[in-house]
């Protein structure tokens, strides 16, 4: 049994949230403990209202109640009479039992907070007023699990990517209570509304598409039993249906992995500038679709992977233009996406196998690709794009610059006691002017270090899952902080938690090895 | 154990047989029989596809050899330099392979080709044009391609020897026509650029009937935006089935699509390749056989709207 680690990180002007598990824990910028917002265990058993059970809960102090129900009769009536429970059996993968937090964003401002827990497909949104509290604004469960999700530049609207292949569209803050018993608005403005399935009060084949005599009679006692089916499927898809505004806003046949909104100059007047959205997917591709409303429209492809994409950045402001890709790749590719055009290719695999103990590594699975802000100065003073970038389970960060001429280059790993899971940039609030030295934060696997992982549990003040590297110079260090937070332990056992941290390089296609 | 033993032999034949088709100067046409495959594939399992990470990247030569262009050996700056090994030197490393050109691009695609009854009938009524069956089945594509190289070497020999009756095909018959295995719904991009086609056929493609299935369909809201990528604004998708709740559906997704318009009636009867599409393909036979309806229905791609 070992404890959860710090995750995801968000760090919202002087308050850095971190994930754990399936909590949120907030900390000032001496990472002094202030909130926890904890999942609420037994939601599907209480009819009480979501805002309710969404509390400031002071520190933690004791470890969570064991009990993770999550299973409720929605998730059963979502299946449309499938042998659902089957499937599930079949892979039996441990988020599906257990909440966990699977992704952790934030409004420019920093005033929302947006979380995606993959084991109930449910966004939530808080409310964060500046101090790190955390109120919760809604909960809403999307059709199928989502994946990553974006928001678009006015920080109205979230864009989820889920699991099935489509990008829907929500706004931030529900304009209608999520439990209102009435029916949902669905999309009335985008004509992409995948098509609900219609009643069928006969069979979609007839007399003359069978022909055989063992289908007709097929047919026969089809028709006899449709009716009844008609009525319990309409039952059925008025509860499927989620109960808020959410719009279909385009579609892949694959798993998407990652989702983010670029802005270009609109064709039609140079001045104004034009949002699209572009998504990334198991099968290699990177899609460059219109944003709001024309996202029917695809601008482009970014082809050339050939492995799963799971991670795209952004280049920051100046070089908009530019796209960072990694995913199952030996290489990140840096792509105009406004052309489709690959400028530049980074070797990953090659320096990964010069970290200690990765001698032997032959795949790498990108995690993470952070480049810094544009305001953001090295420690010697000279602006510099500078990208980080996480392999899944390497004990280290790779360190890239991005150059004027959009070559990516490798400057140099930065070791770690663990592996990384997630890291952000963490700004003290008097040094924001004039700063010279940001610090980063990491959050770390501190279990993937030997077997004595046990002790380490035991321990809740010696945890190491959350370090903060300071910048001397062209060096990176780890600063020790004095007051890293104690972290509520859960039993869980090794190999589960592995299996919830490192998905990844699951997505690589069996086939690769064949 | 007697089951065992049938299979086995049904496969040898079936391997036998193909093998013995594939030699070369063979012009015998392929027997379906020995190609026969389940009808249903799921097109969202990983299959061992080959498809080009980019359109660039395909090498048409072998489909279609008779339109490649043969090019003076690459320019100097292809050439691998001193520095391609640094990370900071793109060109030689970004561009990995350069397939042979070919003198034209691909502009018709029928995507679930099928037995390809509808490719061979309308490769002769547009020589210069070339046109692609995709079809997932490995056994059905085997057929197509065996099908072709039959057929352009009929025609090639029918050429060679003119006979009194009938004047002498074009020698060139059948050349602008290939098959694929791939899976279009997952990988029409890695195949064809922006703006590439002018026309998509999809025939008679599985209904998936079951409600679950439907996710399935060739034809889908989301999808369509991939059929509006690869198609020119004023090219034409062309659907037919029938499955009259199919028609109902493929009508009402391609219509609600911002990016298509269905061609009005007249304008459908008066396109030669309707009717082709209505006699010649295997299952339009098949339907008429069995005295079923037939349902098409045609979309244009209209320009996109300023943004």
């Amino acid at each position: 049994m070992v404890a959860f680690p710090y995750h995801l990180l968000k760090v919202c002007g002087g308050i850095v949230f971190a994930a754990q598990g399936s909590d949120i824990h907030s900390f000032n910028s001496r990472l002094e403990h202030v909130s926890t917002w904890k999942y609420p265990q037994q939601h599907a058993a209480e009819s009480t209202g979501p805002a309710e059970e969404a509390q400031d809960s002071p520190a933690p102090e004791g470890p969570p109640a064991k009990r993770r129900k999550v299973e409720d009769g929605k998730d059963d009536a979502a299946s449309n009479g499938q042998a659902k429970g089957k499937k599930a059996a079949q892979y039996d993968n441990p988020a599906n039992e257990r909440p966990f937090l699977q992704g952790l964003y934030a409004t420019t401002d920093g005033r929302y907070l947006v979380a995606i827990t993959g084991c109930d497909k449910t966004i939530w949104v808080f409310e964060h007023d500046g101090a790190g509290h955390l109120k919760e604004l809604s909960r809403r469960a999307m059709p199928k699990r989502p994946c990553a999700l974006t928001l678009t530049r006015d920080n109205r609207t979230i864009l989820s990517a889920d699991k099935f292949g489509d990008v829907y569209a929500l706004p931030l803050i529900p304009t209608t209570t999520p439990d209102t018993s009435s029916p949902a608005p669905t999309t009335p403005a985008i004509p992409l509304s995948r098509s609900e399935t219609p009643i069928i009060l006969r069979p979609e084949a007839n007399e003359l598409t069978v022909h055989t005599k063992r289908n007709l009679r097929a047919l026969e006692n089809q028709k006899i039993s449709l009716e009844r089916k008609a009525a319990r499927e309409a039952e059925q898809q008025e509860q499927n249906r989620p109960k808020f505004e959410h719009t279909l806003l385009l579609g892949h046949v694959s798993m998407l992995t990652a989702i983010c909104v670029g802005v270009a100059p609109s064709s039609s007047n140079p001045s104004t500038m034009r949002e699209y959205i572009i998504t990334s997917d198991r099968d290699e591709h990177i899609r460059v679709s219109r944003g709001v409303p024309q996202t029917h429209v695809i601008e482009g492809f970014c082809l050339g992977h050939e492995d799963f994409v799971s991670r795209l950045c952004i280049a920051p402001g100046g070089k908009e233009e530019l796209l960072i890709a990694g995913g199952g790749d030996d290489d990140l590719l840096v792509w105009d996406w406004r052309s489709g055009r690959l400028l530049a290719r980074a070797p990953v695999l090659e320096h990964v196998k010069r970290v200690k103990g990765m001698e032997e590594v032959n795949k790498v699975a990108v995690t993470r690709v952070f480049a810094t802000p544009k305001w953001w100065i090295t420690g010697n003073g000279t602006v510099r794009t500078v990208v980080f970038v996480v392999v899944e389970r390497v004990p280290a960060l790779l360190l890239y610059e991005l150059w004027h001429d959009n070559t990516l280059s490798h400057r140099c790993n930065i070791p770690l006691p663990g592996n990384p899971l997630d890291l952000d940039l963490l700004v003290d609030e008097d040094l924001v002017q004039g700063s010279t030295s940001c610090r980063l934060l990491v959050a770390l696997d501190p279990t993937q270090k030997g077997s004595s992982a046990t002790t380490e549990s035991e321990d809740p003040g010696c945890t190491t899952s959350l370090m903060v590297m300071a910048n001397t110079g062209d060096e990176w260090k780890p600063a020790p902080v004095e007051n890293l937070p104690t972290s509520s332990s859960a039993d869980i056992g090794e190999a589960e938690l592995h299996k919830l941290l490192y998905t990844t390089e699951g997505l690589r296609k069996l086939t690769d090895f064949e | 154990m007697g089951g065992d033993k049938i299979k086995k032999d049904r496969r040898q034949k079936r391997e036998d047989y193909r093998r013995a088709i594939r030699q070369d100067g063979v012009s015998e046409l392929p027997r379906k029989k020995f190609y026969r495959q389940r009808a249903h594939a799921n097109p969202f399992s990983d299959h061992q596809l080959i498809y080009p990470p980019h359109p660039d990247q395909m090498d048409w030569s072998s489909l279609f050899p008779d339109y490649v262009v043969h090019e003076e050996p690459q320019q100097p700056q292809q050439q691998p330099n001193p520095s391609a090994a640094a990370p900071s030197s793109p060109g030689t490393d970004l561009a990995p392979f350069q397939p042979k050109r070919l003198s034209k691009d691909v502009e018709i695609a029928d995507i679930g080709c099928g037995f390809g009854g509808l490719l061979v009938a309308l490769a002769p009524t547009l020589p210069d044009t070339l046109m692609l069956g995709l079809e997932i089945r490995v056994s059905v594509t085997q057929f197509v391609e065996d099908r072709i190289q039959a057929l352009r070497t009929q025609a090639r020999r029918a050429a060679e020897t003119p006979s009194d009756s009938s004047p002498p095909p074009a020698p060139g018959m059948y050349r602008n026509v290939g098959v694929l295995r791939a899976n279009a719904m997952k990988f029409l991009p890695n195949f064809f650029r922006k703006g590439q086609l002018s026309k998509i056929f999809i025939c008679f493609p599985d209904p998936h009937f079951k409600a679950r299935k439907h996710k399935q369909r060739i034809v889908s809201a989301t999808l369509n935006s991939e059929y509006a990528y690869v198609l020119r604004p004023g090219g034409i998708v062309y659907t037919i089935t029938d499955v009259p709740d199919l028609h109902e559906w493929m009508v009402r997704h391609f219509e609600a699509h911002p990016s298509f318009e269905r061609v009005s009636e007249e304008e459908q009867e008066s396109d030669p390749s309707v009717a082709i599409m209505r006699t010649e393909t295997e299952e339009g036979k098949k339907v008429e056989r069995n005295k079923g309806q037939k349902h098409v229905a045609l979309f244009r791609r209209l320009e996109d709207p300023e943004w």
